[in-house]
């Protein structure tokens, strides 16, 4: 694995809006789609890749049974009305589609595997990226940088249209998918509406806001108040269930398709880090953690159970002073991770690039990769996006 | 080869283009059938029709048209819109189901990637 400079293709700003990427540059200016550099694999430090995601995801879906069968759901907030449709649909197993591992690697020299950092199970995104932009991208790259048959971990397209096709017949028809009016989520959500239309299905698009509520009927109904069945929303749920409809989608779970389902609150709280931890002490691709406190670690980084975009950080190293973020979630329940090996990589300017590498898992199994870099060691809002291949 | 052998994503990129020129909100509205096909806007314009319901008396069947707001696709007859919204058609009673629900919790500045939103 390593850190590449490359000279961006002329006119890089249109090429990845065509292909659907607006948002490439931050509000600072600088590049969230940075190809001034891409990461190079060997075939073996993918493959170990790949695996690890695998592995990883046996051992949540272990994590979560245990947490239902020992009722740990306390430990993770979990509210206690959302616990009946968690174990209905856990045990009924409704459409699960994606989810990506963020984990902390240097690659196959750095003699250490892949470290889980969390699991974003639930709303992951930079979707597009991974599975259409950097495609693309490759596909330009002469062959004095990426070799005459250049590859790419990443089949999440052809993956989630084949997932869509197995999901058909489960599924009442339109699918709705629904998030937020921010070009990212919008985006996010097309692509994968897109993805399901390839596939067949049927579909309509909308809001959040959207989405109604009908008392009489009982039912969710679209906005030309027909019944909506099966909804994809790129919305959490610990959102869902705190806002006034969260209730009824509690109450009705069982005649709605949600996709994300519900049963990946467990996942994609970062409580499920020290539970794994129990269940797997000393696994490669684990780092120890703990809820609260650090216990007898002196390297670690605290974080909030739901955190998003790097708030509430807390990064702390024996001998310097510990690095804080700010954020909304002071107050709220804790865990302690220990940090990962170092994986930093230089810029052409010598500053220190701190790449988190996402593994992208479509119907349980590992196939893709997209990596977000950070001039620090958290990663924040300020990250951008680095395309990858592999010889 | 772990990479696919072709990525096509024309929703996507149309939607895309279509945000980048602008075309977003109230201000592109169209009328559509039900399989988001652009018609004439008149279709829109009627509430219903009554037929018979075969015991001397009649029902009202709801048309299949509503309005379609924003996305991509344009104005043309014919043509698939997406990547908008809609909302309820006019002349139908909509009382009983209330709105907004879902959907207050990221009000801006939450998200990770584009950095707003509430994906991750």
């Amino acid at each position: 694995m390593k850190r590449v400079s490359i000279t961006p293709r002329e006119d890089w700003q249109q090429k990845v809006e065509s292909v659907g990427l607006v948002f490439h540059t931050l509000d600072n200016g600088d590049p969230y789609w940075d190809e001034s550099a891409a990461y190079q694999f060997t075939a073996a430090e993918i493959d170990t890749l790949e695996a690890a995601g695998n592995e990883l995801q046996t051992m949540c879906l272990a994590a979560a049974q245990h947490i239902i069968d020992n009722k740990r759901y306390a430990e993770l907030e979990i509210p206690w009305a959302a616990i009946p449709a968690i174990e209905w649909a856990w045990q009924n197993e409704p459409p699960a589609i994606y989810g990506r591992f963020d984990v902390s690697w240097a690659g196959a020299s750095s003699g250490h595997a892949p470290k889980l950092l969390e699991y974003n199970a639930d709303t992951p995104t930079s979707l597009l990226e991974a599975a259409v932009v950097q495609w693309h991208w490759l596909k330009d790259m002469p062959e004095s940088l990426v070799s005459s048959k250049p590859d790419q971990f990443s089949s999440i397209h052809e993956k989630l249209i084949a997932k869509w096709k197995d999901l058909d017949e489960y599924l009442s028809k339109p699918v709705y998918f629904a998030a937020l009016d921010y070009p990212e989520d919008q985006l996010t959500t097309i692509y994968l509406r897109d993805t399901a239309h390839q596939a067949g299905l049927e579909t309509l698009q909308m809001y959040m806001a959207e989405i109604g509520w009908n008392s009489e009927l009982q039912a969710f109904l679209d906005p030309n108040e027909d019944q909506m069945f099966s909804i994809f929303k790129l919305y959490p749920w610990e959102a869902m269930l705190a806002e006034e409809f969260g209730p009824h989608a509690l109450d009705t779970y069982q005649s709605v398709r949600w996709i994300e389902p519900i049963w990946k609150m467990l996942l994609s709280n970062k409580g499920i880090l020290p539970i794994l931890w129990e269940l797997y002490p000393n696994h490669p691709n684990l780092l120890e953690a703990h809820f609260d406190s650090p216990g007898h670690m002196t390297s670690y980084v605290k974080k909030p159970l739901l955190s998003r975009e790097g708030a509430n950080i807390t990064l702390v190293r024996p001998d310097t002073q510990a690095i804080e973020t700010d954020g909304p979630y002071n107050g709220k329940r804790m865990v302690c991770q220990a940090l990962a090996p170092d994986a930093v990589f230089n810029n052409v300017s010598g500053n220190p690039r701190y790449p988190v590498l996402g593994l992208w898992m479509v119907d349980q199994e590992c196939c893709g990769l997209g990596i977000r870099e950070s001039a620090g060691p958290i990663t924040d809002n300020l990250s951008s996006f680095v395309p990858h291949f592999f010889v | 080869m772990k990479r696919s052998t072709q990525v096509a994503a024309p929703l996507l990129a149309a939607a895309a283009m279509a945000m980048l020129a602008g075309c977003k909100g109230p201000e592109m509205q169209r009328c559509v059938d039900e399989n988001n096909k652009v018609v004439d806007d008149s279709f829109c314009h009627q509430p219903g029709q009554q037929r018979p319901d075969g015991h001397g008396g009649f029902i009202f069947v709801p048309m299949p048209y509503h309005y379609y707001y924003g996305g991509y696709g344009g104005y043309g007859l014919g043509s698939v819109v997406g990547g908008g919204s809609y909302t309820p058609t006019p002349g139908r009673a909509y009382s009983t189901t209330s709105r907004g629900g879902f959907g207050s919790s990221f009000s801006g500045g939450h998200g990770e990637g584009g950095g707003e939103g509430a994906g991750e």
